[in-house]
């Protein structure tokens, strides 16, 4: 026990501060870190290196080399850097490497050294070139902030949706400011620079001078300020070797420090974790390392080598050529089971289950002790919050088992808290470990998510281990594995040294039909890298067809879009398909290729019905569809014309296109309609009026009712109007006449052939 | 004498729901829009607003995006600038969007989707009010109402639970439940714990039973439909019928007392009902007399609301019937009566040919001939040559030249066909699958291959037994079977088939009729989930008619349930009649 609280240094009355290490590096790094800019993700995250070249001392000859290392210093990524010189380096949320070049352009590189993108901060920091840049992150994301030559700040709060803010002058600002920093306060960034002994806060609209409640007098110049991890405080280090530490509106001040160290220190960051008892910052030179607090000494370290301090949430990093290791204040609950003489239940509880595993009865005691003050409970639960903190995996196992020991005697003690941070410590421990690199806290770890921590996994292509992680903690496929598979899936489509052959079939092996896994958006990706072939391949797997068709379309597929289309159900889709596929044929392999799909054939023709009649007509003759000719013709005969002779035309040409469909019968039908037609017509200049249009029955039925009885019965027989059709016809006329005599003279004329009872009833409808 | 339902019958869903759902999301995009000054009927004619917003509230045809693209255009020549909105029900189609970005206007409108798509006509009948469906689907092979389908029954069973046992005939009936099944794959997990509401879901095509819907309807709701046409759920009562000088807009739906008693009668019922119930309200009316003060005021606060009410809906039923027995009861509806079962029963064909040629010469009507023609047609397995030819010959003659068109759509569709020559009766079985492949028709045809085809109604009748033999007079009073629905001469072939496949629980045993009715491929149950069906919910079924159904069959179904204790819930993509199917494959001039 004694020894286990070797490193703890206390810092005032309440806190202890413990450093212990994570790795030793295994970087084989050829410079010192002095020499270069570096950049050290928070979270764990991967550590950049760009041997800074633009010294003077420094050959211009040789190219710098980028160089990415995870945590515990394996390389990642190595290149010759091309671009321009670099003036900062920083890491988005998302672990893309940020490099912010002279002129204001900004490159993106992906963790494996892969370029993603640039962009630029502006003509304006382009003209003034950029004299130092940070990298911070709001909730929005990752920003920029950029100082130029000409002394201005341009920033971006979010490099993903880029959105460029030039910040007002400082007035009379002559020279660099001697420190600045960027401020997230109610969702805006702020900056906040030294010039001299005066503070500036520049916000979107003004420019206001600060000062920080408290000061010492006697300040001339500020050399380093630090933010903390949440952007809730500050501190500022001045020339007098003064600390200041408040809060980051500058309305309060937690307290101060004096460390009588003049020269400028290398690094100042914060060290405090949620709900921290102390709040203190750590302070680098090159060769000493202070955390100093609300107390009258400070904790010293001495640094054997140049170190590099990176803020966690929870704690500092340091790392350097051969070590990495973690400072931290001790968590309450490690703080109370581990504090030399310690009565808590915790600690007790770990006696206990220690005295249990040697056979001694002195285990009964410690448990009595512990339920006498009814603490049973918080013993266990103390046990397992400090398993959580532990780096060390049998530090883990001894305090999980205490716990585990002391829930024998509880009645009813949920279990789901032990479980779960067993689980939890098996992924942590996972995700330690040296071939892995992400140190994380579980107070990190549990800001992070698992699903967070998932997507650096397969960031860092580590499928297997995100897939047994997933399985591992039993998350629902469609959150877990199938979404690993389908990135691993992005990923394997881009290896240009295997056939698509191989590549299809491995996916599809690994996949299956694993539900929530788009093939569609893997085929996407294959056809991104120029690989058409594999992403068909691809597509074959794809179950839902309606989701191939876009995919299949932007491929110039269209023949194979229209089958998937149509494959679908879906018509609208099938629509889509027939309009891409009408601008990218020709006429003639356009009609060829829907003549093969009656569905689509039907819906183009309805399309064309109302849009596109001429095209309507095409698609018939194409088809050698007579019938189909026919009856547009005759549609077009009642539609458009209103001259006769326009009419006619039409009906000769619908008739023309039935004798050709071997259908007699309408060819017929239509020639007797234009002969009614004409016949019509020189009715009504004879005789006047209206004719036209009237069914043959109508037409002699006018004709009996205008009295012109031989020009019926004319009609009827060149029209071969049957007997008993006329006799109706008579009758009915006759009997809307009133014309009695000439009913009973017709009447007796010829027997009826519709008999003498279809007689009476015509007489009487005409009542 | 209307039936009561057996007492262990189910209760139905709730489908107000549907409503209170289509309510508010219009409600919420007309919100967007703000306040609504007035509503214009889309038609080819300008609307005068001054409104500085235009909403359109349209059904996604080309038709209607002209009419809008005319309008803006119009607008955009005068110089004037409004806000244009466009909201498709049930939803949004790409050839529309497409059309409106020919018309150069895509721009200028934005386009929304109102998902509503089944209408709640009452506590049975939900209705996607879609008349436009069976020409479409049957004549114009145009698929894309199924999708509309599909969507409406994933949100019957998000709403309702899934159903367990689903059956099907017919290819757009097979189309749509594959698609409808895709919907539900792709989200499942939501319906997945629920409990079934509704156990047996049946979905059939309008093609599969012509006959039915041709037939004349006889009884009550059937012949209000076909004599006054019930649009929406309520029908407009002339002058002749309110014996006023005012038309009546009436809603028949259960909630009308009087109607929910007669409505599935027999018409030669109804009339001597309907004097029963009036002397039964006047013996409460006379109840009055004799009465104390207080009683008096119980009355008058309570019952004669109720009573006057009652009265009121009594005298317009009342006024109906006589209007339809004005019209019906002459010689000429008998005679076109028995010529129709002549027709079902298939004897006196000659002396049925005549009859309708004579309906033709006589011009009786276009509509109710060209009936006569199809039922002829459906029937026999198509006309003889000689009679396709002279009845055509005779019906162009009399209703205009134009029907020409007419024809061609109804051989088209399988309505109106000609026998091939030598074809007899038996022969016909073997022709059918070679017609299908037959070059000739296949190319007329092409899309609609499956559609265009012989009906084998003469066999599936004896197999099916759709013609009761009954001895001596058939008691429309206490009806028997289905059969009723027509005057005891025919039992509604697609209720039938409902019956037989719900007791047996599948197609087997009926593959006979299933080849006759060229389904071979498009029969299909599917059993699934069926220890989670509560025995009540297994009694509920919903029928889905693509294509419309009749009143008739919904009485038969509804008279079907009674007898054996299910409750039928029908869905519908419109309530039609043979006027209906008639006038969606009439061409008129234009």
């Amino acid at each position: 026990m004694d020894c286990y609280t070797a490193n703890w240094n206390p810092l005032g009355d309440s806190a202890f501060y413990r450093k212990y290490e994570l790795y030793s590096m295994d970087w084989d790094l050829k410079e010192e870190l002095r020499d270069c800019l570096v950049a050290a993700a928070p979270y764990g995250g991967p550590i950049a290196l760009l041997r800074n070249p633009w010294r003077k001392e420094k050959a211009a000859s040789v190219r710098p080399v980028l160089e990415i290392y995870s945590a515990s210093g394996m390389p990642l990524a190595s290149l010759l850097w091309k671009s321009g010189p670099v003036v900062s380096l920083g890491w988005s949320a998302e672990e893309e490497l940020l490099c912010v070049q002279e002129d204001g352009v900004v490159l993106v590189y992906g963790l494996h050294g892969d370029f993603r993108r640039h962009f630029s901060m502006g003509n304006e920091v382009l003209q003034n070139r950029v004299l130092d840049a940070r990298i911070f992150h709001t909730e929005f994301g990752s920003g920029v902030a950029i100082l130029t030559g000409a002394h201005r700040f341009t920033l971006s709060a979010n490099v993903g949706d880029l959105k460029l803010r030039r910040m007002p002058e400082v007035p009379g600002l002559q020279s660099a400011p001697s420190c600045w920093t960027t401020l997230c306060q109610d969702r805006v960034a702020h900056i906040l620079l030294a010039v001299g002994p005066d503070l500036y806060l520049l916000d979107h609209a003004a420019c206001s001078s600060v000062t920080p409640p408290g000061l010492a007098p006697g300040v001339s110049s500020f050399l380093q300020m630090a933010v903390s991890f949440t952007y809730r405080h500050l501190a500022l280090f001045t020339d007098t070797g003064y600390i200041w530490m408040g809060t980051t509106s500058l309305k309060e001040k937690l307290c101060e420090f004096n460390c009588n160290i003049r020269a400028p220190p290398k690094q100042m960051v914060w060290c405090s974790r949620p709900r921290s008892k102390e709040r203190a910052v750590v302070v680098a030179w090159e060769r000493r390392l202070m955390v100093v607090g609300d107390a009258p000494e400070s904790i010293q370290f001495v640094l054997d080598e140049d170190s590099y301090l990176v803020p966690e949430l929870d704690g500092v990093r340091i790392f350097s050529r051969s070590t990495h290791e973690f400072l931290h204040e001790v968590p309450v609950a490690s703080e109370e089971i581990f504090k030399i003489a310690s009565m808590a239940p915790g600690a007790l509880l770990l006696e206990a289950q220690k005295e249990y595993e040697k056979e001694s009865q002195k285990a009964d005691e410690y448990l009595r002790e512990i339920q006498e003050l009814g603490q049973l409970t918080q013993a266990v639960q103390q046990c397992i919050e400090a398993a959580g903190h532990e780096h060390r995996p049998d530090m883990q196992k001894s305090l999980l088992r205490a716990a585990s020991f002391g829930k024998c005697f509880l009645d009813r003690f949920p279990p789901d808290s032990f479980v779960r941070m067993c689980q939890d410590l098996r992924v942590l421990n996972a995700v330690r470990d040296y071939h892995i690199g992400i140190p994380l806290t579980y107070s990190q770890y549990k800001q992070l998510t698992i699903q967070v921590l998932l997507d650096r996994l397969v960031l860092r292509r580590l499928y297997p281990l995100a897939i047994q992680i997933c399985e591992y903690l039993r998350l629902p496929e469609v959150q877990g594995v199938s979404r690993i598979l389908a990135h691993w899936a992005c990923y394997k489509v881009q290896q240009k040294d295997v056939s698509d052959e191989d590549v299809a079939r491995a996916i599809n092996q690994k996949l299956g039909d694993t539900p929530g896994v788009s093939y569609s958006d893997i085929a996407a990706r294959a056809y991104g890298c120029g690989r058409t072939e594999l992403a068909i391949k691809l597509l074959e797997y794809e179950p839902r067809s309606g989701e191939q068709v876009p995919l299949l379309l932007k491929m110039k597929r269209s023949k194979l879009a229209l089958s998937k289309a149509i494959e679908s159900g879906d018509t609208d889709l099938v629509f889509t398909v027939l309009l891409h596929l009408k601008n990218e044929l020709n006429r003639g392999d356009f009609f060829m290729t829907l003549r093969n799909q009656p569905m689509a054939l039907s819906l183009y023709r309805q399309f064309c019905k109302y849009q596109e009649l001429e095209t309507l007509k095409d698609l018939y003759n194409q088809d050698d569809n007579h019938q189909e000719l026919g009856s547009f013709h005759i549609r077009a005969s009642y539609a458009a014309e209103e001259r006769i002779e326009g009419r006619v035309a039409a009906l000769q040409t619908a008739a023309d296109a039935f004798y050709k469909a071997k259908n007699e019968f309408a060819a017929k039908a239509t020639e007797d309609q234009m002969r009614l037609l004409r016949l019509q017509r020189r009715l009504e200049d004879e005789l006047g009026g209206r004719f036209l249009d009237l069914s043959l029955h109508d037409t002699v039925t006018t004709l009996i009712l205008g009295g012109h009885n031989k020009r019926a019965e004319q009609l009827a027989r060149d029209f071969r109007i049957p007997d008993k059709r006329l006799w109706w016809l008579k009758l009915t006329a006759l009997a809307d006449l009133e014309d009695w005599e000439e009913l009973e003279k017709f009447s007796k004329s010829k027997k009826s052939p519709i008999g003498y009872l279809g007689c009476g009833s015509g007489c009487r409808r005409g009542h | 004498m209307a039936f009561p339902h057996r007492p262990d019958a189910p209760e139905l869903p709730d489908f107000s729901m549907l409503k209170r759902l289509a309510r508010d999301q219009l409600i919420y995009l007309l919100e967007q829009q703000h306040e609504v000054d007035k509503l214009y009927k889309v038609e080819s004619k300008p609307a005068v607003s001054s409104s500085e917003q235009l909403c359109f509230l349209v059904r996604p045809r080309i038709k209607n995006m002209r009419y809008i693209a005319n309008l803006v255009n119009a607008d955009k020549l005068a110089g004037r600038t409004r806000k244009y909105k466009v909201i498709f029900s049930p939803q949004k189609f790409y050839a529309c969007e497409m059309v409106l970005e020919e018309e150069g206007i895509y721009g200028d409108v934005s386009c929304d989707e109102w998902a509503f798509s089944l209408l709640p006509l009452d506590v049975d009948l939900l209705s996607m009010e879609l008349p436009e469906f069976f020409r479409d689907y049957f004549l114009e092979g145009d698929q894309r109402w199924i999708n509309t389908v599909a969507q409406a029954l994933h949100l019957l069973s998000t709403l309702y639970g899934p159903f367990p046992n689903c059956y099907g005939i017919g290819r757009c009936a097979k189309m749509s439940y594959e698609l409808w099944r895709k919907l539900e794959d792709e989200e499942d997990g939501e319906t997945k714990g629920r409990r079934p509401e509704i156990g047996h879901i049946f979905l059939l095509d309008r093609d599969m039973d012509f006959v039915t819907a041709l037939c004349s309807q006889v009884v009550y709701e059937g012949l209000v439909d076909d004599t006054f046409r019930i649009k929406c759920g309520s029908v407009d009562f002339g002058p002749e019928v309110t014996s006023s000088d005012k038309s009546l807009k009436v809603l028949l739906n259960a909630e009308d007392k009087v109607f929910n008693e007669i409505r599935n009668e027999h018409f030669s019922n109804v009339f001597g009902f309907l004097s029963q119930k009036a002397r039964n309200l006047q013996a409460q009316y006379d109840r009055r007399r004799g009465m104390d003060i207080k009683q008096m005021k119980n009355f008058v606060s309570q019952e004669l609301k109720g009573l006057k009410q009652e009265h009121r809906l009594l005298s317009l039923h009342i006024g109906a019937c006589e209007s339809i027995m004005k019209k019906k009861t002459k010689q000429d509806f008998q005679e076109l009566i028995k010529t129709e079962h002549a027709l079902l029963e298939g004897f006196n064909i000659r002396e049925s040919t005549s009859y309708i040629e004579e309906h033709i010469d006589r011009q009786v009507s276009p509509i109710e001939s060209l009936r006569l023609m199809c039922l002829l047609s459906i029937t026999e397995n198509g006309l003889i040559p000689k009679d396709y030819r002279s009845l055509k010959t005779q019906y162009l003659q009399s209703y205009g030249p134009e029907h020409l068109l007419t024809f061609s759509n109804l051989r088209r569709a399988g309505l109106l066909t000609e026998q091939a020559p030598g074809d007899t009766l038996t022969a016909v079985e073997s022709k059918v699958s070679k017609l299908v492949t037959d070059k000739a028709a296949g190319k007329i045809t092409d899309a609609f291959s499956s559609l265009a085809k012989r009906s084998n109604f003469r066999a599936i009748s004896k197999k099916l037994n759709l013609i009761p033999r009954v001895d001596g007079e058939y008691d429309l009073k206490v009806p028997r079977d289905m059969a009723y629905v027509f005057s005891g001469a025919y039992v509604p072939l697609s209720c039938r088939i409902i019956e037989q496949v719900l007791e047996r629980r599948s197609w087997q045993g009926l593959d006979e009729v299933v080849r006759l009715l060229n389904c071979s491929e498009l029969a299909f149950t599917d059993m699934t989930r069926e220890d989670k069906a509560s025995s009540e919910s297994l009694r509920l079924i919903l029928v889905v008619f693509l294509g419309g159904c009749t009143f008739s069959e919904i009485s038969a179904l509804r008279f079907l349930g009674r007898e054996k204790g299910y409750r039928f819930i029908f869905l519908t993509t419109a309530v039609t009649n043979s006027a209906r199917l008639m006038e969606a494959m009439s061409e008129v001039k234009a």
